[in-house]
């Protein structure tokens, strides 16, 4: 039976078989055997998810645009696959052209979030690929990673070959620029890593070596080879209109979460809460003019056929050119029989009546992120956001036409208490009661949904110190609110399981030594623990106890801010010093100001310079 | 405003993508190649077209048949390499006709397909014979299920096979079969060919391996037309209004 007719058999027998044949307008055929590297790019969900991350579309599209290098992608098979996978010993295999992941120089997984780590290991091991680094042989792939919780790689340091910090579009090239001189030199595995190790951004986790003390603390890293960087800088591209973007994404075949055309039109953000890691690593602001976003959302459209398209980037409203550009945007979608989507936008007049253009009487949901209920919680969190904010934007809403707003708030904040829930519920129902107003002392169709999430303290942010709550809390404030708010009627309340909060922050925190967990899980069974259907936190807590690792050291231990970190080695460019003074600030209930005010001194200006800097 | 049916084939992992992944292939090609369809009105506006016969997931086919309308009259050989240099690989447009504007549309008038079905018998049987006997039974009764309800009942699949022969590159195999089948395929009348394969197994008291099938559809056909009897290819025919 040949590869293909083998292949059959399997799809004929599974779910959305079209999740595994490639073949999309736009994905690139090359010829492998005329490349020097050839990389494949993994995304440890389903294809549905991973062809929604833009980032993808990036990457490839900067790799594939190397002549000496093919990049092919590969996500994780759905359970149903995989079974067939293993029953037929079929190796984990590229879209493109089928290959066995194996057979990849360089293979790439983007790390979205931590909870995705067990499929890290489960795609190695599908592929065949020694899942530790230091059991990878001459001739086995490179296993690399970047992404957002690549600044704390360490739980997954023994697995990974090399790490990527920051944007990745300039050393994605430097990476394989350097490894095709390697393997024209025919130079052992180790001369390739201690090569890229001088590249700013990569940071190679065999040559640092963690140091922990008589108490188990960590101590230090102890670093094993002299060339390697003391601190690894993460990467920042400078100039995003000059930076390469696609203007022909891959159009998937079947349906994906976001199935659009999609321009990213800043990256970065300046409003700095202190909860928020993207909010750190992404900065500074760099943003795309509204000239360039024009022209990449006109190619994009022309050269899909999208129906629909969106703009991407973090607190989106902050663009200097948002009213211009999206007046713009709409008159263009228009004319192209395209609807425009928007990410949520700061609920001003503009958007309202931004809004009310692009959805017509088709009024879909409006969200706010409060956070936080009261403001003294707020001002802790430095979330910007009054009530006064939200009820004069939900006055306008409803005189406008809405039914319904979405809140999203976060309890476990550090320093929380009772009172600050108290003030969800009286948000949620001061809502209620401008409906009721507006509706002649009617609620009406309106609703309320409060959504609740479970604070995360994540690396490289001011609250990396602080002490998650513990689940029995989590779950205490939930039933407090849950009892609050349904006395109120037309409020609808959802909160996040505790389960899976509780090891977020058992990865986002992690060291080396959590590493162990993971491979335990995962050979208990552990996979797709994002998706509740499949996560099973009795294997997990199984997994704890077999290595003799404790959760609550990790999610549960308030940090001396003066400890060494297992992540100090690996910068964002925002300094420890700045953490540590938003720290103390936060304890004090102090905000910072947005640093287009002017510049608050996180210390990413030694590096680049801050273009919306002192422009408010 | 004009109104053409092309015909196209899908084949190769296209057949991997179903019918609204197909239609939403053709909805951004339309977009791409600049070819304007007429939209229906109302909050949700959708272009006017459909495919005549829905083709199953996993199913190749030699012709497809879409309908469709648009803003301004076009070459059909202009349509036909506008689409083929918009299309990703396996699915390629192969002909194309202007039809009368008239609100029948081609879906409501196919009556018949003809498939080409290969699969593996769980053991070798003499499958010719069976295939003869099964053929001359008067009721071939399957249990099909009731969309509502759930409820299984008697069908008699029997009436809806016109046709059905081995083919030649499965002589002299008892275990691998190839079939060629003319069945009813309509908005009236319609039979999977999986049932009728299905159905011929469990006639020879083995179970049928879905796994191993290759299913191909060859042709769609509408009944006669114009006095004339028999098979007319969708290609071939002429909606009129009554």
């Amino acid at each position: 039976m040949t590869w293909n007719e083998q292949l059959d058999k399997l799809l004929r027998r599974v779910e959305k078989p079209a999740r595994y044949i490639g073949g999309e307008l736009y994905s690139v055929e090359k010829d492998p055997g005329s490349v020097a590297t050839r990389f494949g790019f993994a995304f440890p969900d389903t294809y549905e998810i991973g062809m929604s991350y833009l980032g993808l579309q990036i990457i490839y599209h900067v790799l594939n645009g190397m002549e000496n290098v093919y990049c092919e992608r590969v996500f994780a098979p759905a359970q149903d696959m995989e079974a067939l996978m293993r029953a037929e010993n079929m190796p984990l295999f590229t879209l493109e052209t089928k290959t066995p992941l194996t057979e990849m120089d360089i293979v790439g997984f983007t790390l979205q979030y931590e909870l995705s780590f067990t499929n890290i290991v489960n795609m190695l091991d599908l592929a065949g690929i020694p899942i530790l680094s230091s059991d990878r042989k001459e001739g086995d792939p490179f296993v690399a990673a970047g992404g957002p919780c690549a600044y704390n790689p360490e739980p997954l340091a023994p697995v990974l070959d090399f790490v990527m910090l920051g944007d990745g579009e300039d050393s994605l090239r430097e990476v394989c620029a350097a490894h095709e001189e390697w393997k024209a030199s025919g130079a052992p595995r180790t001369a390739f890593l201690e090569t890229i190790c001088r590249i700013p951004g990569i940071y190679v986790p065999a040559f640092y070596e963690p140091v922990y003390d008589e108490e188990g603390s960590f101590s230090h890293m102890n670093k094993l080879f002299d060339a390697a960087p003391d601190t690894v800088e993460k990467r920042i591209v400078e100039d995003l209109n000059a930076a390469d973007f696609p203007e022909k994404n891959i159009v998937p075949l079947i349906d994906v979460v976001h199935d659009r055309a999609v321009v990213e039109i800043f990256r970065g953000c300046t409003r700095g809460c202190r909860f928020c890691q993207a909010g750190m690593i992404y900065r500074p602001v760099r943003e795309r003019s509204k000239e360039r976003i024009k022209e990449l959302a006109k190619s994009q459209i022309e050269a899909t056929g999208y129906d629909e398209m969106s703009i991407l980037s973090l607190s989106t409203s902050d663009h200097s050119e948002i009213e211009p550009l999206v007046t713009e945007l709409m008159e263009m979608c228009r004319s192209n029989n395209v609807a425009l989507s928007l990410p949520s936008l700061r609920l001003d007049s503009f958007s309202f009546k931004v809004l009310q253009e692009i959805q017509g009487y088709k009024k879909s949901g409006l969200t706010f992120a409060p956070e936080a209920g009261s403001q003294r919680l707020r001002d802790v969190i430095n979330k910007n956001i009054t009530e006064k904010d939200i009820y004069s934007a939900m006055e306008q809403a409803i005189e406008l036409g809405w039914t319904g707003v979405k809140l999203y708030f976060m309890v476990g904040l550090p320093t929380e208490t009772f009172e600050d829930l108290d003030g969800i519920v009286e948000i949620a129902g001061g809502i209620m009661e401008i409906a009721r107003r507006a509706g002649g002392g009617k609620r009406g169709r309106f609703n309320v949904t409060v959504s609740v999430s479970n604070f995360v303290p994540k690396a490289h942010t001011p609250f990396q110190w602080c002490a998650q709550d513990t689940e029995e809390s989590f779950e205490e404030k939930h039933l407090y609110l849950k009892d609050k708010l349904k006395k109120i009627k037309g409020v609808s309340f959802h909160y996040h399981g505790t389960h899976t909060s509780h090891l977020e922050a058992v990865f986002a925190r992690g060291d080396r030594r959590v590493c162990q967990v993971l491979l335990k899980a995962w050979e208990l069974g552990c996979k797709f623990d994002g998706w509740s259907e499949y996560f099973n936190y009795q294997l997990w807590q199984e997994a704890f106890r077999l290595t003799g690792i404790s959760s609550d050291e990790y999610a549960l231990r308030t940090i001396d801010p003066a400890a060494p970190l297992p992540w100090d080695h690996l910068s964002c460019s925002v300094s420890k010093k700045f953490f540590q003074m938003e720290w103390d600030r936060a304890r004090k209930e102090e905000t910072t100001h947005d640093c287009r005010h002017s510049c608050v001194g996180c210390g990413v200006n030694s590096r680049t310079k801050c273009q919306r800097e002192g422009t408010l | 405003m004009s109104r053409y049916v092309i015909q196209f084939y899908k084949d190769g992992n296209m057949r991997y993508i179903s019918h609204l992944d197909l239609l939403r292939l053709f909805k951004r090609t339309f977009k791409r190649t600049g070819i304007r369809l007429i939209y229906s009105q109302g909050f949700n506006p959708h272009p006017r077209m459909s495919f005549v016969q829905p083709l199953s997931l996993g199913y190749a086919s030699d012709k497809e048949y879409l309908d469709f309308e648009t803003t301004e009259q076009l070459d059909c050989r202009e349509i036909i390499s506008r689409l083929n240099g918009a299309m990703p690989a396996g699915v390629g447009i192969i002909g194309c006709r202007e039809l009368p504007p008239t609100k029948r549309t081609l879906a409501a008038l196919v009556e018949y397909a003809v498939y080409e079905a290969s699969f593996e018998l769980s053991e070798p049987i003499p499958w010719r014979e069976k295939l003869e006997e099964f053929l001359a039974q008067e009721q071939i009764l399957v249990e099909k299920k009731q969309k509502k309800t759930g409820k299984l009942v008697a069908q008699d699949i029997r009436p809806m096979i016109l046709k059905v022969e081995p083919l030649e590159r499965s002589e002299n195999n008892d275990k691998y079969i190839s079939l060629t089948l003319l069945i009813c395929a309509g908005s009236n009348r319609n039979l999977n060919p999986e049932t009728l394969l299905s159905a011929f197994c469990s006639f020879c008291g083995l179970s049928y391996a879905a796994e191993t099938a290759s299913i191909r559809r060859k042709e769609l056909y509408c009944g006669g037309q114009d006095g004339r009897d028999g098979l007319v290819s969708v290609m071939e025919y002429t909606p009129q209004n009554h």
